[in-house]
């Protein structure tokens, strides 16, 4: 049945019979020069294929598979067992950073991908940026008539804003420095995250929280009232509130991360994946994307290719209290912190 | 599965049974080959982990053992899969009962029914299980219009949840062996009980219940070791607070990437599993031919 074969046990399996088979169905579909594009599917890798996928192909000839969703599990089984099918993937920069550190990564080809183009902010030696987000928060407007939050300090008032709150379940940046700055710390004494006063500030309101584990979950508790306020990737309320919905943003306060693009270690079609790197990462496919989606460009001249109205929308026309998570903090202390973030929240 | 084709196919080294000589092992080797190819062998690589990542040693099973997270999360393991058994025992037994008695129409109606929500997809129920569950959702609705409750109830996001979903879930697991031993059963030993003098309950609870007990023993097995290894269910119907064993490990391979505890993990929950199957064995002896009806 469906729930043993997702369990991580069979999952583990899998990847490890991945690696004794030494092929999977997939790469021996993909033609010679084919590249594989792994991502975290709905509408964000939906528009990667269309703005960036479809016309790479129309333009060079090689041809890009889809698979997902991204998996961190089956991205070090595949490096380990050298057998490697994932040419490009999409990751969380945090990730990014450990896994280079770990040896997981091909190095970036800047003589193919134009780095001069590129937000430093996003790119480094090993992953090119994909696109930028920022962690919001919004909040149901059929629920809080009238009472706009004026900042993450409205999560932890639940006298005036009543009900559930939702954020993102993983390990990750955003939640524990939201409660930092919710209980006072100011934005550029954040780092190094003091961990004990983040989860004591989360405690005042645990039992309220609700965790969304992905997008479409974040949206459903949004548009239903489930949790009438929470924090979430800006791209997501952006299609709740297209959708015609009643909710709205806060950005008087956001929380911007990103998500890179990074070439795993042993993968056979190299060349081909830095071609598609500097497509993806290109100011036109970086503009479309954007259009789309309502997530930042990370090259520096798409913004010149987009409409007023599109350019709006973006997380980056919000800087005003808005505050860059800092991924190199994060990078040198994923595995503390989730270790202390699981427990607690365990508890 | 065609067996003659698979070994075609993957070629096994295995020795043929001698032709005529039809001895079950023969035909098992097929599917033995299979398991110890794509199972046993990648199950083993991993437990290997346990004890030689990043170091050799027992670290792991340290760290499994003296962490309170770790400890804590094994119990909720334990905990939901015992209720969930119990409350799948209490509404099961009736189902199947009701099976064995009924008109052959309804009971194969029913049967349907029983089958069509296992052929259901297993997201696509425990989605519905959400929708109808959360405080926005029907059944919380319904019960304030009535004015039966003021405040929504919480069912959902905790113990509550994922009781009810993976006990709708599991419900065929267990009727489906009961039913086939309720039905072996002869009708006439409860008129014989009725006969004997015995009342309703007493014909239920001395000659009933004893007889049906290994069909019991042998689902609610089934139910409690599927719900050890449970992962999308409570994942999305508990709280992060009730986290269960199986989405501890997937955190492990596919977050923190730290395969040596995950593995460790694993053999914690297999050792469990295997331990109960021993036990079951002990006190219900595979007779041959229990089922024949």
């Amino acid at each position: 049945m469906t729930d043993t074969l997702r369990s991580p046990r069979r999952h583990a399996i899998a990847t490890l019979v991945m690696g004794l088979l030494g092929a999977t169905s997939l790469s021996a579909q993909a033609q010679q020069d084919g590249i594989v594009f792994t991502s975290w599917g709905g509408t964000t890798q939906a528009a990667q294929k269309k703005h960036w996928a479809v016309p790479f192909t129309a333009v060079t000839g090689i041809t890009v598979q889809q698979d997902g969703p991204t998996d961190y599990g089956k991205f070090k089984a595949m490096v380990e067992s050298g057998n490697v099918t994932w040419d490009v993937v999409d990751v969380e920069a945090d990730f990014a950073a450990k896994a280079a550190k770990d040896g997981l990564l091909e190095p970036i080809d800047y003589s193919v991908v134009p780095k001069a183009q590129l937000d430093p902010r996003f790119s480094g030696p090993y992953h090119v940026g994909s696109f930028y987000y920022a962690f919001v928060m919004a909040f149901n407007k059929d629920i809080y008539k009238g009472k706009a939050p004026a900042n993450f300090s409205a999560l932890f008032d639940t006298k005036t804003y009543p009900g559930k709150r939702t954020f993102y379940k993983w390990s990750a940046p955003g939640v524990l420095e939201l409660a930092l700055l919710a209980d006072g710390v100011p934005a550029d004494k954040l780092y190094p995250l003091d961990l004990d006063r983040a989860f004591k500030k989360l405690d005042t309101i645990k039992g309220n929280i609700v965790w969304w584990t992905g997008g479409a979950q974040s949206q459903q508790l949004l548009a239903s009232g489930e949790a009438p306020i929470g924090v979430f990737w800006n791209g997501r309320v952006h299609s709740v509130e297209s959708s015609g919905q009643n909710v709205d943003v806060s950005w008087t306060q956001s929380l911007t991360a990103a998500d890179v693009l990074v070439v795993p270690k042993g993968s056979k079609r190299k060349a081909q994946a830095m071609k598609f790197l500097a497509y993806a990462a290109g100011a036109k496919g970086q503009a479309d994307f954007a259009t789309d989606t309502a997530y930042a460009p990370v090259n520096l001249g798409s913004k010149a290719l987009m409409s007023p109205a599109a350019v709006k929308t973006l997380p980056d026309q919000f800087t005003k209290g808005q505050i860059n998570l800092n991924m190199a903090w994060w990078a040198e202390n994923r595995d503390v912190v989730a270790k202390r973030w699981y427990a607690w929240q365990a508890q | 599965m065609p067996t003659d084709t698979m070994t075609a196919t993957l070629a096994l080294p295995a020795a043929a049974a001698p032709p005529r000589r039809r001895s079950g092992l023969a035909w098992l080797t097929p599917s033995l080959a299979l398991l110890a190819l794509f199972f046993v062998l990648p199950v083993l690589s991993l437990l290997l982990r346990s004890i030689t990542e990043p170091e050799f040693g027992l670290q792991h099973y340290a760290e499994l053992v003296g962490s309170w997270t770790y400890v804590k999360v094994l119990y909720n393991t334990l905990l939901v899969a015992s209720v969930v058994t119990v409350v799948t025992v209490v509404l099961g037994f009736p189902v199947a009962w009701l099976m064995a008695i009924m008109p052959s129409r309804w009971s194969r109606f029913l049967m349907g029914c029983l089958l069509l929500s296992m052929w259901t997809n297993l997201l696509v129920r425990t989605y519905a299980w959400m929708v109808l569950l959360q405080r926005t959702g029907f059944i919380n609705q319904t019960l304030m219009k009535w004015g039966v409750i003021d405040e929504p109830l919480a069912l959902v996001n905790n113990l509550t949840g994922v009781t009810i979903g993976m006990t709708y879930i599991m419900l065929p697991f267990l009727v489906l062996p009961l039913h086939a031993t309720i039905k072996a059963l002869d009708p006439a030993i409860l008129r014989a009980a009725a006969t004997c003098g015995a009342s309703r309950w007493q014909a239920f609870w001395l000659v009933l219940w004893p007889l049906a007990l290994p069909g019991v023993a042998s689902g609610a097995l089934m139910v409690f070791v599927m719900s050890l290894g449970y992962f999308v269910t409570p994942a999305l119907l508990g709280g992060a607070s009730h986290m269960m064993l199986a989405e501890l490990i997937a955190q492990l391979v596919q977050s923190l990437l730290n395969w040596g505890l995950a593995g460790a993990a694993s053999l914690v929950l297999l050792v469990i599993t295997l331990g109960l199957y021993a036990l079951q064995l002990k006190l219900f002896p595979a007779k041959g031919g229990q089922h024949a009806a």
